[in-house]
């Protein structure tokens, strides 16, 4: 019986070696790379001490210039690079205890490699500054990123409800 | 030496690692594709279940039937690492409405026992789809609510 489990196990471990080896490359990987830089930024802006100007600067680049967001819930459209990192300046000083974080991140690349469509879940863990608890909320997103200049960019980002009202 | 290592190998060192490595392939099939472990955060289901406590969801608990009225589900949002925790109140075809907090399906009351902090709230009457379930947590103050399509179900959260 060891026997037959030890052959079993050999067997299951070279498939799955020979499926990591033979499997195509993630085509979304630059995508996803930019989705996580994004985040390491977001939360990595609490600590190092960066001026707003230069944090403009850093969060700019990760926006399509003409960016569309839509919150749904009833909150108002927000269009245009300036108007989203407007609103993150403006919020900077209550961000002092956010962190973001990225999860199910399912990618489909157009074929001509120049867009993408973005499904994921954003995690947001809030830390209350006073009492120290924190607070887990998550919202669906789709988002539309778009190769500029060689770099991937945010063109659309649309707020899902998951429980359809 | 010896018999340190009889007390870590056994008898049989390699039926011994033969066993380990079969414990931790089922462990590993079982916890990742069988019964999935989430943490509640949050108190939209309370009292059923409290927040920042571990549960389990059946992803095999809907394979022959679709779920039932009552049933406390995992439904999934971009994906199954982040799952909302609702209870279903409405099945598929069904009329479901909220009227001063007290849920009516095809026009009379549903008997709620697990509802925790009633407070009078109105929806108007929504149909279901043919794959469609309404689902609402069980602490009315603060849970979300709305219909999910039976697809977007991960599984039965069972304990």
């Amino acid at each position: 019986m060891p026997r037959v489990a030890a052959i079993v196990l050999t067997a299951v471990a070279v498939a799955a070696g020979a499926w990591f080896l033979l499997s195509p490359a993630d085509s979304g990987a630059a995508v996803r790379a930019r989705l996580q830089a994004l985040a390491d930024m977001v939360n990595r802006s609490t600590v190092d001490g960066l001026g707003p100007d230069a944090r403009s600067v850093q969060l700019g680049a990760f926006f399509a210039e003409d960016v569309d967001v839509d919150l749904g819930r009833g909150a108002a459209p927000i269009h245009g690079r300036d108007t989203v990192i407007g609103m993150a300046e403006r919020l900077q000083p209550r961000t002092a205890a956010f962190q973001v974080k990225f999860a199910d991140v399912g990618i489909a690349m157009a074929p001509s490699g120049a867009t993408a469509d973005v499904h994921l879940t954003a995690e947001f863990l809030r830390r209350n500054i006073t009492t120290g608890e924190q607070t887990l909320d998550a919202r669906e997103f789709t988002i539309g990123m778009r190769r500029v200049g060689g770099e991937w960019q945010i063109a659309r980002v649309t707020a899902v409800d998951t429980l359809e009202k | 030496m010896s018999v340190i290592r009889r007390f870590v190998f056994g008898e049989n060192p390699r039926r011994t690692v033969v066993r380990v490595l079969v414990l931790a392939a089922i462990s590993f099939i079982t916890f990742r594709w069988v019964l999935i472990p989430i943490r509640t955060e949050g108190g939209s289901m309370l009292p059923t279940y409290a927040p920042d406590k571990l549960h389990f969801v059946n992803r095999l608990a809907y394979g022959a039937s679709g779920p039932v009225r009552g049933d406390v589900v995992a439904i999934q949002m971009a994906g199954p690492h982040v799952v909302y925790v609702k209870r279903i109140v409405g099945l598929p075809g069904e009329r479901v409405a909220v009227e001063g907090g007290q849920v009516q399906i095809n026009g009379t009351a549903l008997p709620e026992p697990y509802v925790h902090n009633r407070r009078s709230w109105e929806l108007e009457e929504v149909t279901l789809g043919a794959r469609e379930y309404f689902v609402i947590g069980d602490n009315r103050s603060i849970s979300d609510f709305g219909r999910t399509p039976a697809s977007k179900i991960l599984g039965k959260v069972v304990f």
